[in-house]
């Protein structure tokens, strides 16, 4: 978005200490915003083709890596993302920064930012994942790729106050609880989500209708009988409990999975392709109950989240093709990313990754990611 | 060259910013010009790629070209020019970027996207432009939109192929190098030069890879881009199929079809293209092919995607046109009889065929039956498939037309012929409901597929009238409510309609049959009688309540469906018009005709006789609540011999002691009735003056005949009456014999001797008689009953009471000047209606505004007297709107009485053409007489001051002045009394002064009025009149015309002894 290619050099600069690093930033920043609009009346007379994308540059696809693609697309075009990758500190040895994943990144965005060209090879990238055992060459499931890369972008970071902010960016706080049923006592527990793993198929196995039903289905209390009994420690045998999740924060970039790919004993996978329409503007305190949140109010107040990505896939189970749709956050246009191919497309076109029960091979939305609001 | 030649038609403003472009720019724009085509056909996005040697290719051709342009160059002095120009410019080309191909194909592709953004710019700057001035109806947003993105995908299109074009030749490079340098067999890894080879074969390899993978992704990007295309045409078609349901159902949609099917044509072409493409590139990966070939990996997966993408939009563009439907009754699709011809009609919207494959469409009835026992079974006859020829109909579109089928019932052995027998099902035969589906083979650049489309439901029946009712009931309910369009079990539990739809829906079917749908207050009427109450928007009915159930003896359908079927038939004009009230309540139209004057009238459906319409007036009796009178409805039956306008025209009421008039004098709210009904009467046969005929002509009237003492509702018959056009029109004899007597002065004694009788102190009575009364006392009243209220009581021929003239004040509420205070109710429009046989003579009194009396004669002998002012004729002008006219209603030659006062007292009484008797009162006290054309009678003016002068330009004041004493009360005194004084005092005052001169002609005489009137018509009392003008039919002033509308008749108006006597009882009075 708009960084320029002398913004490499700065954060080539690890002696640079932190607080000076962050001000330089947000001043940067600052910067940024005020040369974006100059820039784009700039632009058209000096630069190329290339510049006018203003960000949306394409990837070439180097094996089968349409959904590292998708997925890098949603990374880098993420303006909260590229803030904190661009602090990263630079590894002091060659053959460190061929294998320092956040260090690739920032690479590649950099040049996809720089360059002329319509897109760019993912090429140093794809071989430093490969390191890493993500082999370029296998179909990936997104949702799985998504949290490999996050977490070895995390793991890699050196930066301490780096990496809390990367986890503040993505993470979700839930808070689990079991009741027994016979004692009623419960058990609470705390855990992290880096997605929401949301069923398109409520508990009956019947399609859910929007993306809301989705989410009150996931928030929905479980009960837990029969097989599913839990061993409850007052009362000293298996028990039927209540199984409950609890939303306790929400972070800015929130990511939503939804479940399509449906395992069908154990063996056939196969895609739902069902239409589930999914808003632009989600408020979660519209779609919870009060039950179903765990959170002051300031919290739940910021939960208002507009749509950010979408991640589509298109094909069967065993071959597909991924694809991005993504708003950018500068220009607030959609684009839509096919590895090398980039074109400024509509909400109409993003509405088509509903899904449709008449096509089976089309495209459907597979992450969602929402961006919250800015508080007014 | 498409590029260059657009950008060349830009608008100069935009035109200066290309040659800005060029001035700057290293490629002359002679180069640009002379190589325009063949520059937008290369792809030099993809040669500014590094480590691309397609840079240097697309140089070194160009160069090549230029050099081949410049031999071609001819030797003449532009040519000579331009040679010069493209020299240099190859010279300088060569020396800038022989070293550096790429950047030139990137300033190359620079270049023609700036082009490119300056012809957007230019062009959006046109359209806004000629947007003021479109040809074409605006399009709505979405059509728009769909056009824009069809041409976006077209141009990718076009893009894609371009890059196709590109691999091709990327392909074709490697394959030939491969072959020629690579020699795997021989180790040569030490030679360099091989060495070098092989690394350069690598690359080519990687370049070419590259750009299949690109290829590949800008695939996948055009099919992402057409399922958003393929979803917007699908919404627009499903638009369009709620469009035709709603249209089936009456409504006034548009269900053309052409923009779709443009629409789905350009889309499948595209994809078609789309297809062909991929099966290129798959021949490409035949020829070549390497390890993890994106090819071998995508293409068949774009493949399928792309196949499905096209059976889905083909399976959908083919749609039922036309609902299969009977030509006979085409407003009611859907509902076929056996053995009866319809035809329907499939339409494949993708307009995209092979002519040398034959298209088989066919048709079949119930392919799926539902499994409902005694469900029946037909056969198609006739041909039930077809061959869409090639050609067949090239601008028709591909269409399946069947025409000319007919059903037959299978008959299932043991069930007799008609009835259902043991196969009785639960449903009705009109609930029953069945599919056509058509097939269609179709195939096309190597897709076969078999394309389906099935018609609404639809309801089979034999050959009666009462089941296409019912039928099509059901087809209403159907097409309403059913969620699923082939829902052939809907009627096993039929769901209730919500109120509104229901509305809505009833509403398009008075629209189809007669342009005008159902108001508000129709549909409100509508819904009390069906729910009982007033209608909320949750309001449902139950489909039982609509069709089946009926307090009656028959449904709600059943009724309604009568009233359409007589709207279709005979009230078509009148009900689009709006002249029919329709769906009143009884409660509701007493409401309506309570306030109203008698005689007004409405017409509405009968809710208790199936398809009947009546017509309501009301009559306001002297004292009591008024009566509403109603006749038996009219159906189809009756209103086949004689059409509802002409009934209501000459419907009479035959009263038991009296002779017939017509009840019927306005049509709710206060429109007179023939200015109503007039241009919806049947032409009547003129006859001519001369011509003697051999037989009088014969005309329908219908007659209703009441009891003294019967209730509201007639009995009607109908009555033959034999006109006699001699009688109607030869002035002569009709005239003397009709003319209503008019006093003059509020009194107007028109035609046979008028008795002018003042009933009572304050009444004013116009007598007007009609001639051919046998009674000597027939005279017409005209009687203001109460102060300030003028009645004119109209006697006709043998009428013994007041009643037949019906006169009686009708409020004229908002108007109602301020100045009648005094008399209750304000002044009050009076009318009177004579029921004389033929020609009716109606006297009507109307007072309007101030000071405006209007007596004249409507057409058709109507007399009318519109009385202004405070309704007090005696003020003669105290309003100077105070106009007193008679107007003559021109269509029927009769003879028209007008009494027209303009200015201060003035009195008109004028004939206007063909027999018009008109007084034409003048200036302040004059009287003048207006001689129109022929059949000019008399007249008589009254001014204020009590003049009466006879005839224009008559020197003399008649002596007629209040002031002569003959005249109790002036003008001057009755005015002010009127206004400011209590009724009964009024009253009193009246009847004293009216009392001396009660009674007798020579009263009237005495007043000096027309002393030598020996064949007058009119009368005037001058003591009545206040300001008194009597009319004097044959003023020696006047210029008399000839006297052929006249009757000769001068006997008439002799004052002898036939005369009635003018007398005031008091005891009549109230």
């Amino acid at each position: 978005m708009g960084q320029r290619s002398g913004r490499q050099e700065r954060s080539k600069k690890p002696e640079m200490s932190l607080s000076e690093n962050m001000k330089a930033e947000e001043e940067d920043d600052r910067e940024e915003n005020k040369e974006l609009k100059t820039k784009d009346q700039r632009l058209p007379l000096v630069f190329g083709v290339a510049d006018l994308k203003n960000g949306a540059v394409g990837l070439y696809n180097i094996g089968q890596t349409c959904c590292l693609n998708s997925l890098l697309q949603v990374f880098l075009m993420n303006i909260h993302f590229t803030r904190i990758l661009r602090r990263i500190t630079v590894p002091p040895y060659a053959s460190l920064k061929r294998n320092n994943v956040p260090y690739q990144m920032l690479l590649l965005l950099e040049k996809m930012q720089s360059g002329k060209q319509k897109a760019v090879s993912p090429i140093d990238l794809a071989m430093c994942l490969s390191t890493h055992r993500v082999n370029m060459f296998i179909q990936h499931d997104a949702a799985q790729l998504f949290l490999t890369l996050w977490n070895l972008v995390k793991r890699q970071m050196k930066d301490q106050d780096l990496v809390t902010k990367l986890s503040d960016l993505y993470t979700i706080c839930v808070q689990e609880h079991l009741a027994c049923q016979i004692c009623s006592s419960e058990m609470k527990r705390n855990s992290n989500m880096l997605t929401l793993p949301l069923p398109v198929l409520d508990s009956n196995s019947h399609m859910l209708k929007t993306l809301e039903d989705c989410l009150q289905c996931f928030f929905h209390p479980e009960e837990l009988t029969g097989h599913n009994m839990c061993f409850c420690e007052y009362c000293d045998k298996k028990t039927p409990f209540l199984q409950s999740m609890k939303l306790v924060h929400l972070p800015q970039t929130l990511t939503i999975h939804l479940k399509r790919f449906c395992f069908e004993r154990s063996t056939n996978v196969y895609k739902l392709s069902h239409c589930l329409p999914f808003p632009q503007e989600l408020d979660f305190n519209a779609v919870l109950t009060e039950q179903q949140s765990q959170a002051h109010g300031s919290e739940k107040a910021a939960w208002r989240y507009e749509i950010f990505a979408v991640v589509a896939h298109s094909g069967s189970t065993n071959s597909g093709h991924y694809c991005a749709y993504i708003r950018s956050l500068t220009e607030c246009k959609w684009y839509c990313f096919n590895d090398s191919t980039v074109c400024q497309v509509s909400w109409d076109d993003v509405k088509c990754t509903y899904g449709h029960s008449d096509l089976n091979w089309g495209q459907t939305a597979y992450l969602l990611i929402y961006m919250k609001k800015h508080p007014q | 060259m498409a590029q260059w030649q657009e950008v060349q038609n830009l608008a100069n403003t935009h035109l200066e910013q290309v040659h800005q472009l060029y001035a700057a720019a290293a490629l002359p724009m002679a180069v640009r010009q002379c190589l325009a085509a063949w520059i937008e056909d290369q792809d030099w996005l993809q040669a500014t790629e590094p480590l691309s040697s397609h840079a240097r290719m697309l140089f070194h051709s160009l160069l090549a070209l230029l050099d081949e342009r410049l031999g071609s160059l001819g030797l003449g002095d532009e040519d000579f020019m331009l040679k010069h120009n493209l020299r240099k410019a190859r010279r300088d080309l060569q020396a800038a970027f022989e070293e550096y191909p790429e950047s030139f194909a990137n300033l190359v592709a620079n270049l023609l996207q700036e082009e490119r953004r300056i012809l957007r710019l230019g062009q959006a700057g046109g359209q806004g432009e000629a947007a003021p001035a479109p040809s074409t109806p605006p399009k709505s947003d979405r059509e728009q939109e769909i056009q824009r993105r069809l041409a976006e995908f077209h141009t990718a299109l076009q893009e894609a192929e371009r890059a196709f074009r590109h691999l091709e030749d990327l392909q074709d490079a490697f394959d030939f190098c491969y072959k020629v340098h690579y020699l795997p067999g021989q180790d040569q890894t030490k030679d360099p030069e091989y060495t070098r080879q092989v690394q350069s074969l690598q690359a080519k390899l990687q370049n070419l890879d590259r750009q299949r993978r690109e290829v590949v992704a800008q695939m996948q990007q055009l099919l992402g881009r057409s399922e958003t295309l393929r979803d917007f045409l699908q919404q627009e078609l499903k638009a369009w199929q709620e469009r035709q349901q709603r249209s089936c159902l009456g409504a006034p949609v548009d269900t053309r079809l052409h923009q779709l099917e443009a629409w789905f044509t350009a889309l499948g072409e595209g994809l078609f293209q789309l297809l062909q493409l991929l099966r290129a590139l798959g021949e490409l990966q035949q020829k070549v092919t390497y390890e993890r070939d994106p090819l071998q990996a995508e293409t068949p997966l774009l493949e399928t995607r792309l196949r499905e993408q096209l059976t889905c939009l083909l399976q959908s563009a083919f749609v039922v046109e036309q609902q299969p439907s009977m030509p006979n009754t085409p407003k009611r699709p859907l509902v076929l009889r056996t053995a009866s011809k319809f035809c329907t009609r499939a339409r494949l919207l993708v307009r995209l065929h092979d002519r040398n494959h034959r298209m088989e469409a066919a048709i079949h009835i119930d392919r799926d039956p539902p499994k409902t026992r005694g469900f029946r079974k037909f056969n198609i006859l006739t041909s039930s498939s077809k061959t869409l020829l090639a050609g067949d109909s090239p601008r028709e579109g591909l269409i399946c037309d069947f025409q000319y089928l007919t059903l037959k019932e299978q008959k299932i052995s043991g069930s007799g012929k008609g009835s259902k027998g043991p196969n009785e099902g639960p449903l009705a035969v009109t609930e029953e409901l069945h599919l056509i589906t058509f097939t269609l083979a179709y195939a096309y650049c190597g897709l076969e597929m078999q394309l389906e489309t099935s018609t609404l439901p639809f309801v089979i029946i034999s050959n009666s009238n009462h089941q296409l009712s019912s039928a099509w009931a059901s087809i209403l309910w159907f097409n309403m409510l059913s969620p699923n369009p082939k829902d052939q079990q809907f009627f096993a539990t039929p769901p209730p309609a919500p109120w509104p739809r229901l509305a809505e829906v009833l509403s398009w079917q008075f629209e189809s049959v007669a342009e005008r749908g159902l108001s508000r207050e129709h549909l409100h009427m509508l819904a009390e009688k069906l729910l009982g109450s007033k209608p909320s928007p949750e309001s449902v009915l139950s489909w039982s309540k609509f069709s089946k159930d009926g307090a009656a003896g028959f449904s709600f359908w059943a009724w309604l469906d009568g009233i359409l079927g007589l709207l279709q038939e005979h009230l078509k004009k009148l009900w689009k018009d709006g002249l029919i009230l329709g769906f009143v309540s009884r409660k509701q139209e007493k409401k309506l005709l309570k306030g109203k004057r008698t005689g007004t009238f409405l017409i509405r459906f009968s809710e208790s006789v199936l398809g009947g319409v009546t017509f309501t007036w009301v009559e306001h009796p002297e004292s009591g609540r008024p009566a509403f009178r109603a006749v038996v409805p009219y159906t189809t039956v009756e209103l086949a011999s004689l059409a509802l306008p002409d009934i209501i025209r000459d419907y009479q009421l035959l009263a038991e002691e009296n002779i017939p008039e017509n009840p019927l004098l306005f049509l709710y709210p206060d429109t007179p009735r023939d200015e109503a009904f007039s241009p919806y009467y049947s032409q009547r046969q003129e006859g001519s003056l001369t011509e003697k005929k051999e037989y009088l002509n014969q005309r329908l009237i219908r007659v209703s005949s009441r009891q003294a003492n019967e209730s509201w509702q007639t009995e009607e018959e109908l009555v033959v009456a034999t006109e006699n056009l001699e009688t109607l029109q030869l002035q002569p004899s009709g005239l003397g014999s009709l003319q209503p007597t008019s006093p003059g002065t509020g009194t107007v004694v028109a035609g046979s001797p008028g008795t002018l009788q003042p009933v009572s102190p304050g009444t004013l009575q116009v007598v007007a008689r009609s001639p051919g009364t046998q009674h000597p006392r027939g005279p017409g009243t005209l009687q203001p009953v109460s102060p300030g209220v003028l009645q004119v009581v109209a006697g006709s021929p043998g009428a013994q009471h007041q009643r037949p003239g019906m006169l009686q004040p009708g409020s004229r509420g908002p108007e109602t000047p301020p100045l009648v205070q005094v008399s209750p109710g304000g002044l009050e429009m009076l009318q009177a209606g004579t029921g004389a046989r033929e020609p009716q003579l109606v006297l009507q009194l109307i007072p309007e505004g101030q000071g405006t009396l209007q007596v004249g004669p409507g057409s058709l002998g109507t007399l009318q007297v519109l009385p202004g002012g405070t309704g007090m004729l005696q003020q003669g002008g105290a309003g100077d709107r105070g106009t007193q006219q008679v107007a003559a209603g021109a269509l029927e030659p009769q003879m028209l009485l007008q009494l027209i006062p303009e200015g201060q007292g003035m009195l008109q009484v004028g004939a206007g053409d063909l027999g018009m008797l008109q007084v034409l009162p003048g200036a302040v006290g004059t009287l003048q007489s207006a001689p129109r054309t022929a059949g000019m009678l008399q007249q008589v003016g009254a001014g204020d001051q009590g003049l009466l002068q006879p005839g224009p330009g008559a020197a003399e004041p008649l002596p007629v002045a209040d002031d002569q004493g003959l005249l109790p009360a002036g003008l001057g005194d009755l005015g002010p009394m009127l206004q400011g004084q209590d009724m009964q005092e009024l009253l009193q005052f009246l009847e004293q002064d009216l009392e001396p001169g009660t009674g007798t002609l020579e009263t009237l005489e005495a007043a000096e009025l027309m002393p030598n009137m020996d064949s007058g018509l009119g009368q005037m009392d001058a003591r009545l009149g206040g300001s008194a003008a009597l009319l004097d039919p044959r003023d020696p002033f006047l210029p008399q015309p000839e006297d052929t509308a006249l009757p000769a008749t001068s006997s008439l108006f002799t004052v002898d002894a036939d005369f009635p006597p003018l007398h005031i009882d008091a005891s009549d009075f109230q």
